[in-house]
């Protein structure tokens, strides 16, 4: 068995290539968010686009994009800590 | 060294099912992830009316909570459905 004890418990490639996987769900992850979130905040925030993204408009977008995040933190423990 | 290939094919059997529980493992959590991301949109838009302010009201937050937990409940009214079927 020595010529495998040094890698404990799994073998080496199998275990890059589960990193490879899981960062590529990772991105993927990421990616779907950032968009949604974005469509949900420009339709709330950007009502009347102008030439440029005013102050209220840019404010607007970062609460947006905070209760969007807690949102997303309520609905799972809704979902996973239910009693019901 | 008459062994080698069988120890071979255990390495290769190993190495087999580790990669077989963790893929389930992720894909799992992709589902999970998955659902929330969708529930989360779909509630969004019910309960978040009025435009974002810097917290949320108990009424958007219990709307939330509500939703997610009776978007479940449906679930299981309609696969419930087609199974009588």
């Amino acid at each position: 068995m020595d010529s495998f004890s040094s890698s404990s418990g799994s073998p080496p490639n199998t275990e890059a290539l589960m990193d490879q996987i899981k960062a590529q769900l990772a991105q993927a992850y990421a990616q779907e968010f950032l968009e949604t979130v974005g469509n949900k905040c420009f339709a709330k925030c950007v009502t009347k686009p102008g030439s440029s993204l005013s102050g209220s408009e840019s404010s607007c977008i970062s609460r947006c994009v905070d209760r969007y995040i807690e949102a997303t933190g309520i609905v799972s423990r809704a979902l996973f800590s239910s009693t019901h | 060294m008459e062994n080698s290939a069988e120890m071979q094919r255990f390495i290769e059997f190993t190495a087999d099912s580790y990669l077989n529980i963790t893929l389930q493992q992720e894909q799992q959590k992709a589902m999970v992830s998955e659902m929330v991301g969708k529930l989360t949109s779909v509630c969004w838009d019910k309960c978040i009316t009025s435009t974002p302010g810097s917290k949320f009201s108990s009424g958007e937050t219990t709307c939330l909570t509500n939703c997610a937990q009776r978007f479940l409940d449906m679930s299981v009214i309609i696969a419930k459905r087609f199974e009588m079927q």
